[in-house]
């Protein structure tokens, strides 16, 4: 009885929600008038509907880029800030970005990255003398958006790694020292291995995050130039919310939801998560 | 035992009581008949038609008007939400975008009844009325304002080029060579070396000043980009014009129109797209940019630029070298058919639609044109007295060079797969071969 508050906020809000766009991904339904069941249509056009690849291909771009260079800078700068400094005011300074809002953030890169008026390009016109379009080009677009996503979430994932970090004893990097190893050999060969359980746990936040990429695209490019970087959460939006076709919309995100329990499961499975290399 | 049952039920409460909460809404009241609700996006007209209210409810004793306003963001998806919960508000301002999903679903009340019977004068209106026809010929809004195109421009440069504000006001175009706009556009244009674009030894690759800014995409009907230049060789969107069921990008004018608009970038008088991504205001305001196709709505803000004077011309005469075009867009005011207080509501919207309210709505803000010819002039006064010279827009209404931006079907659905094959094009990732198949996906659109 005492977990009723929570077993109901869940079923009402987590449950009856989900249980509800599962049925839905079958169904016609315009918010306005009821849903009529249509069966498999959905999946059937979910298929042969060229957005949707194209969108999804986008989305995994984006995923690897924001994940590989975002995980190795929180890596390099938690072990930064763990071998040499203890200093919480810089702790702070480095979650700082994850603290703003996405939409400010991302206005304010893309005033920064404007090809005519942004800071950012007058530093590199001055260096190469040629601006890049950075938010503007097919080449350029996703890995600009990635950057800023990466400037954004990196303070937190260094913080988590950091907190890591802490819990490895310095008696291990203390025989290692003894062994002779370097400092090199120490992160690849005792850091990493021990991180291995925190490193899983935040690849799966971050890849999960980022197949979520929403607020920097809307704000940035609204998906252009030409589709470019149409990443699935702006096409889901877009169709549900833009063209009222929540049937169609529930349908691909049920294509996500289902992606990402995969996707999550070989990360564990791949990471072997549960299990930590300090025994 | 009695505490063991409490919990739960405590806890039942706990959760109810919010979702209630939610369920009750906030602007929607429609049970009230004494209370009138109307939404609108825009925070300058909520605070304009709050000067109409007290008239109001002096000429309709025991009726209330309550005005709610919401971010455009967040404002369709909270009237569709309204719909569904059945607390939207008895009237509100609607996008032409959203005309056809809210009256195909039986969302919107027809007004011809309530016109017949009070005797009210759709006539009042000189722009606006026949972008709220729909299929069924029924009228479902009254316009609530109108806005249309001009080209601004940045005075000091344009003396610095050699030429007047009539010269800019004069400007011919032709899909062929873009007329004296593309001549005056080129001369505009300076490249780093301080070299004008129609002198030897010009560098469209390093461009200090464009001589105009981009006309490529801004959404699929080109409303202040490319539509003023392409409609004055006659061409229309939409074939029929009104509730199409296609549009016509691949007529050979509209083509090479759109070739021309291409080539100014290519040559380095107008910026590339995704060059700048501030608006038209802050290309002008920040001298890279010597003149702007822009939107009406846009006219205060530009005659605010700090440090710099903006001049407003009209768009271009046509290759008839008289005839100038322009779409003109009207937001409309309407009624939910779910509404408990119709008769009340349809008071208030055409209240709203007199001159005296529009005027003093109007001039609150200046922000909005209104469709009423006298309020229009009582703004355009009150804005010429503050130094922004809004007579090109008055001649424009008056002088039938505007042509409303007819209704079509699934405008949300044209924009997000229209829009990205007019950005392959501008930027060279597809040429001619896209037009034909834009025409073909807007049938489809159209169809859907």
């Amino acid at each position: 009885m005492l977990i009723a508050p929570a077993l109901i906020g869940f079923v009402v809000f987590a449950v009856y929600p989900t249980l509800r766009g599962i049925y839905l991904s079958f169904t016609d339904f315009k918010v306005l008038s009821p849903p009529t069941w249509t069966g498999l249509e959905n999946f059937q056009r979910l298929l042969g509907d060229q957005v949707f690849w194209s969108s999804l291909g986008v989305t995994v771009y984006f995923v690897v880029l924001s994940v590989v260079i975002g995980m190795s800078l929180s890596v390099v700068t938690a072990v930064v800030l763990h071998r040499l400094t203890s200093s919480t005011v810089i702790r702070g300074i480095i979650i700082l970005p994850f603290l703003i809002s996405g939409v400010v953030a991302a206005t304010t890169w893309s005033w920064m990255l404007d090809s005519q008026l942004g800071i950012v390009n007058q530093l590199i016109e001055q260096l190469t003398g040629e601006p890049i379009l950075f938010l503007g080009s097919r080449a350029w677009a996703i890995p600009s958006i990635a950057l800023i996503s990466v400037w954004k979430s990196m303070g937190y994932t260094a913080i988590i790694v950091f907190a890591g970090l802490q819990t490895i004893p310095p008696s291990i990097y203390e025989a290692g020292r003894i062994d002779g190893a370097s400092e090199l050999q120490m992160f690849r060969r005792l850091t990493l291995p021990l991180l291995r359980p925190v490193l899983a746990m935040v690849l799966v936040l971050t890849v999960i995050g980022a197949f979520q990429v929403f607020d920097i695209v809307a704000v940035t490019t609204k998906g252009g130039p030409a589709n470019a970087s149409n990443v699935l959460q702006m096409y889901i939006y877009d169709k549900a919310f833009g063209q009222f076709d929540f049937g169609y919309g529930a349908t691909m995100s049920l294509a996500l939801f289902a992606m990402l329990i995969v996707i999550t499961f070989l990360q564990m499975r791949l990471m072997r998560a549960s299990e930590s290399d300090t025994n | 035992m009695r505490t063991k049952k409490l919990i739960p039920a405590l806890a039942v409460l706990a959760v109810a009581l919010p979702l209630a909460a939610c369920s009750s809404g906030s602007g929607g009241d429609s049970a009230d008949g004494g209370t009138v609700n109307w939404w609108t996006w825009d925070e300058k007209q909520a605070v304009s038609y709050k000067e109409c209210i007290a008239g109001f409810e002096e000429e309709n004793p025991g009726v209330t008007v309550n005005i709610s306003q919401f971010g455009v963001d967040d404002y369709f998806t909270k009237l569709t939400a309204g719909f569904v919960a059945g607390n939207a508000p008895d009237a509100f301002q609607n996008s032409v975008q959203f005309f056809d999903a809210y009256a195909k679903q039986g969302q919107l009340e027809p007004l011809d009844g309530y016109i017949a019977d009070s005797g009210y004068d759709l006539g009042v209106f000189n722009v606006g009325v026949k972008n709220w026809q729909y299929t069924d010929g029924k009228q479902y809004a009254l316009p609530l304002d109108w806005a249309g195109s001009a080209i601004y421009f940045n005075e000091d440069m344009v003396t610095a080029a050699g030429y007047t504000a009539d010269d800019i006001a004069s400007m011919t175009w032709n899909p062929e060579d873009g007329g004296t706009f593309d001549d005056i556009a080129t001369h505009l244009t300076i490249d780093e070396n301080g070299v004008r674009g129609d002198e030897p030894g010009f560098d469209g690759t390093k461009v200090a000043t464009y001589g105009v800014g981009n006309l490529g995409t801004e959404d699929y009907v080109g409303q202040t980009t490319w539509n003023p230049f392409v409609s004055t060789t006659g061409w229309r969107l939409g074939e029929p014009a009104a509730w199409a069921t296609e549009f016509r990008y691949d007529d050979p004018d509209f083509v090479k129109s759109m070739e021309w608009v291409r080539s100014l970038s290519d040559r380095g008088i107008a910026p590339k797209l995704g060059e700048f991504t501030v608006g038209d205001t802050e290309q002008l305001g920040s001298g890279k940019v010597a003149m702007s196709s822009g939107g009406s709505w846009s006219a205060t803000t530009f005659a605010q630029l700090p440090g710099v004077n903006v001049g407003i011309a009209p768009t271009v005469l046509g290759p008839d070298g008289t005839t100038r075009a322009m779409m003109s867009n009207s937001n409309g005011n309407e009624i939910w058919a779910g509404s408990k207080n119709k008769e009340n509501a349809w008071k208030w919207i055409s209240y709203m639609g007199t001159e005296d309210c529009q005027t003093k709505a109007a001039l609150q803000s200046g922000s909005f044109f209104p469709s009423i010819p006298g309020a229009m002039d009582a703004v355009a006064a009150d804005q010429l007295a503050k130094g922004v010279d809004l007579s090109v827009f008055v001649d424009a209404a008056k002088n039938g060079c505007i042509y409303p931006a007819y209704p079509s079907a699934n405008g949300s659905e044209m924009g997000t797969t229209i829009q990205p094959l007019f950005e392959a094009y501008f930027t060279h990732e597809r040429d001619d071969d896209v037009f034909p198949e834009m025409a073909e996906t807007s049938k489809t659109i159209l169809a859907g």
